[in-house]
């Protein structure tokens, strides 16, 4: 009788404990440990077939932790890998949605009251979870960040779908574009109201389209996934943060640094994403005392023809830098780190941090990736060419603002269209901006705000011709460009980006906003729909 | 006869604003005028107080003590939250500033510039979101809790000290947090910026719901009470609003409630957006001609005309942009007039981030203007964030 009581109680211990953590991402790397790189997913005779599971656990670190989970044919667990495919082939991805209450670590403040309807698509779908509908603690969705691929559910659409935790798994399924550039891209949740929370519990991988960039080629290759992680990501309080390189978090000098071992003398090809909720990185490599200069040869997924050398990147949130860095010498140690950022006079603080140690080595272990074969250009037209001597058809000014009840919060944010009202953007709110296949437009898109923004827009590339009414001497395309803070008097800054609308595949309606998640949640974020012929 | 009557009558005009001028500047040399802040300090929070001098062209203010509050502050909160709060009569004694930090609030004798005292609520009391506002009577002092949403009561006692009697809990509509309070006679009214406002009964000490809660005229336009004020006559009670235009609303309280508020556009921002935005701060000036507004993140005054019959709200006019906004203030917090009688003449602002502003003002009726005088902003170097100010004598409603 004692022994089947004792039986019970255990048994009850038991389960409430597993209720209590509910699902379980893998493990994450302590401070101080060598930093490799994510699992590599290759696709394999045209096709990439993964099945991810978003979860979520409020961890021993006593940070909410939202894991992409990838299983093996073993079993083996692994977080956010690294998606590898090259132009042409098909991805096909199950995402299961696993997350379970409690959504938020305790004692945290909630946003204002936040009830979101994401709308039905004109046309009803066969799969409810493309049929919008209410967003819940639960509820997810996936953006492939940068890819040129069509707004369509189950592709790279985020208004009219919304994943519920328990649903079925959610097949996205499209194809690389044929003639779309080799670099760096992302995946992470974009669920309006949601995303913040995810992105900032880890929710974010790396895709890599492959391809020749010219002068990578042999170079031993690192690929670091730059995240952040708020105690309370809910709050509008900048509170206590920490970045995190490949999930390890860059604490020093209050806990050891993560770090790398580099081969003496050799050079190596970086590949860096900013996959943090709101933090602006400079980006530096120093050896010994002296920051080094690096070989720039893309941003944000576009190879640069020819490449640029800097000491100090600027990579807003969600965008990516992929350089060549210079081989450690003998008897030498470097540190890779950010700079820190001035957001402004009411922005966030945005601190520098040491994101790793190098120390050299002569027996290195990190290799190039494997020859895939994919090194001949691209059968097309290489995507946006030409762009820079089209005539645009349409010119439109736009501008970033804010409205808050108090210096703590919480704001009211704004992406407005020039002429039109300012308003808190919501998931039934109709197109800001209708356009059509085949236009080119110029933006300007000024910040009214005391603190920097991070202007994105889906499914394209824009190419950034002015900065501050300045013509750029050599436009490039990027897909997340920051734009300073107001300084309170003056003129605004600025920046001036064409868009390119030629490809029939983006017909639909997609979105433009600020990639500080906070503020994309908050509001500021617009439509476009863009019309086929 | 009608002649001399007519002389009379000039010689009366004349002589009777003299009369009272020379009265003010006696009384004012007699006794100072000082503007107090809540330092709202994180490591220590001081009531600084500062001696208004100078002459209307020429204003200044001058340094005189920090009085150690003994608690903490945050830092910040909401602009339209009053942190400081004394009864409306030029005799009073009393000052009372929240410390938000550490959820009480200090009684300060004007007089010795001490303090008297600590008086906390309840467990349950908590302001470190976003600060504790106060307001007061005769008899009462409100203390209203931005994170836990509940408005404690104490009664007050001889020799500045408080009683606590108790709280209540306030529902905002919309999720919000309660920002704002006034009172007048047995009304309290609150915002909770999250559009949403109401008011109580306060005739027996601890609030009781007028059950009137209501969004107001802007909710839908995401325009939201922050501050409130009310008329010296208890009619009407106004609302600045965080807004991107400047916005306030107009409720009436005639009848013993909130009635629905009339929303008034007194100015639109140029290019939407510039001189001009989030009027979270309107308050009267003493003789109710003019609503003072802060445009709190665009480093702008601005006033408007104000019917007290009416309770119609016109537009005046805007300051040029505050000295040194963004480098290093950046939000216009709470503000005060320096004189208890007319338009006030001269405006303090607070300017978040450690100064005050000081803002003269001339009015004909229909025409205004706010300029900020030669050597304003003044240092509040205590202060890490400052967002509330009194004065005292305060306006004598």
């Amino acid at each position: 009788m004692m022994k089947s009581m004792l039986l019970v109680v255990i048994s009850v211990v038991v389960v409430a404990s597993v209720w209590a953590q509910g699902p379980v991402c893998p493990p994450r790397p302590m401070p101080g440990s060598l930093v490799v790189n994510p699992l590599d997913l290759y696709s394999q005779n045209g096709a990439l077939n993964v099945n991810l599971t978003l979860q979520n656990q409020f961890g021993s670190d006593q940070f909410e932790h939202y894991c992409y989970v990838y299983t093996d044919s073993m079993g083996n667990q692994t977080e956010a890998p690294t998606l590898r495919l090259n132009p042409g082939d098909q991805l096909n991805l199950n995402l299961t949605d696993n997350i379970q209450p409690p959504y938020f670590g305790p004692q945290k403040v909630q946003k204002p009251h936040m009830d979101m309807q994401f709308p039905p698509p004109p046309v009803k779908p066969t799969n409810p979870d493309c049929n919008g509908g209410m967003l819940m603690g639960g509820s997810t969705n996936m953006h492939f960040h940068g890819l040129n691929i069509p707004p369509v559910c189950g592709q790279d659409d985020v208004i009219y779908t919304l994943i519920q935790s328990g649903d079925p798994p959610f097949p996205y399924s499209f194809q690389i574009p044929s003639n779309d550039n080799p670099g760096m891209y992302w995946y992470h949740p974009h669920a309006h109201g949601n995303t913040t929370t995810q992105v900032d519990g880890g929710a974010a991988g790396a895709i890599f389209i492959e391809g020749t960039i010219n002068g990578t080629q042999g170079l031993p290759e690192r690929v670091f996934v730059i995240r952040q992680q708020f105690k309370n990501p809910n709050s509008w309080l900048p509170g206590p943060n920490q970045l995190t390189i490949n999930f390890q978090p860059a604490l020093f000098p209050d806990a050891p640094s993560p770090f790398i071992n580099m081969q003496y003398g050799q050079q190596e090809f970086w590949r860096v994403a900013n996959s943090s909720t709101q933090a602006f990185l400079t980006l530096q490599v120093i050896y010994g005392t002296t920051p080094q200069n690096v070989q720039v040869v893309a941003l944000d997924g576009v190879p640069l023809n020819p490449p640029i050398t800097e000491n100090q990147i600027l990579l807003a949130p969600a965008a990516r830098a992929e350089f060549i860095v210079p081989g450690l010498p003998s008897d030498e140690e470097g540190v890779f780190l950010t700079n820190g950022y001035n957001t402004g006079p009411v922005g966030n603080p945005n601190p520098p941090q040491q994101l790793l140690k190098m120390f050299g080595t002569t027996n290195s272990k990190v290799e190039p990736p494997p020859d895939r074969g994919s090194s001949k250009p691209p059968a097309e037209r290489q995507r946006f060419a030409g762009l820079l001597t089209q005539q645009p058809t349409t010119q439109r000014n736009l501008y970033f603002s804010e409205q808050t009840v108090g210096s703590n919060g919480p704001t009211q944010y704004f992406i407005t269209v020039a002429g039109q009202k300012p308003k808190v953007f919501s998931m039934d709110a109709p197109p800001a901006i209708t356009t059509q296949i085949g236009a080119v437009e110029d933006w300007t898109i000024e910040n009214h705000a005391g603190e920097a923004h991070a202007f994105h827009i889906h499914q394209l590339h824009f190419l950034l011709m002015d900065v501050n009414g300045q013509p750029v001497q050599n436009p490039e395309l990027y897909d997340t460009f920051t734009i300073p803070a107001w300084s309170g008097s003056g003129p605004y800054p600025s920046i001036t980006v064409r868009m390119d609308f030629r490809d029939p595949q983006i017909a639909g309606t997609f979105v433009f906003h600020c990639h500080i998640l906070d503020h994309e949640d908050g509001g500021m974020m617009q439509k476009i729909q863009v019309n086929p012929n | 006869m009608k002649k001399l009557f007519t002389l009379l009558l000039i010689l009366g005009i004349w002589i009777l604003p003299a009369t009272s001028h020379a009265a003010d500047k006696s009384k004012a040399s007699s006794s100072p005028i000082y503007v107090i802040t809540n330092d709202d300090g994180t490591m220590h929070s001081y009531a600084t107080f500062f001696v208004a001098g100078g002459t209307q062209n020429d204003p200044t203010l001058t340094f005189q003590q920090s009085v150690n509050t003994q608690g903490l502050g945050i830092g910040g909160g909401f602009f339209g939250t009053p942190r400081l709060t004394m009864l409306p009569n030029s005799s009073t004694q009393c000052l009372y500033v929240s410390d938000a930090g550490t959820g009480d609030v200090a009684a300060i004798n004007l007089s010795s510039k001490t303090l008297v005292g600590n008086f906390s609520g309840s467990i349950n009391d908590i302001g470190t979101s976003n600060g504790i506002g106060l307001a007061m009577n005769q008899n009462y002092l409100y203390a209203g809790y931005t994170l836990s949403n509940t408005i404690a009561t104490f009664s007050v006692g001889a020799g500045c000290t408080l009683s606590f009697l108790g709280d209540i809990t306030v529902t905002p509509l919309n999720g919000g947090w309660i920002a704002g309070m006034a009172l007048n006679g047995n009304i309290m009214v609150v915002t909770y910026i999250d559009g949403s406002i109401e008011s109580f009964n306060i005739a027996n000490g601890i609030p009781i719901p007028n059950n009137d809660e209501q969004n107001s005229a802007g909710f839908a336009q995401t325009y939201f009470p922050d501050s409130v004020d009310i008329t010296q006559d208890g009619h009407f009670a106004i609302f600045g609003d965080a807004a991107v235009p400047t916005i306030v609303e107009v409720s009436d309280l005639s009848s013993g409630k909130l009635a629905p508020t009339v929303m008034y556009l007194v100015s639109l921002p140029t290019n939407a957006i510039g001189p001009g935005v989030n009027s979270a701060t309107a308050r009267l000036s003493p003789d109710e001609s003019l609503l003072y507004i802060c445009n709190s993140q665009n480093g702008y005054v601005a006033a408007a005309f104000f019917n007290t019959s009416t309770g119609k709200v016109t537009p005046g006019c805007t300051s040029q942009l505050l000295n040194n906004f963004y480098n290093p203030w950046s939000y216009v917090g709470g503000l005060q007039t320096r004189d208890t009688t007319g338009t006030g003449n001269v405006l303090y602002v607070a300017e978040f981030g450690s100064s005050i502003g000081i803002v003269n003002v001339t009015s004909t009726g229909t025409a205004c203007t706010l300029t900020e005088v030669a050597g304003s902003p003044v240092a509040d170097n205590s202060s890490p964030g400052l967002l509330s100010i009194q004065v005292a004598p305060p306006r004598p409603f």
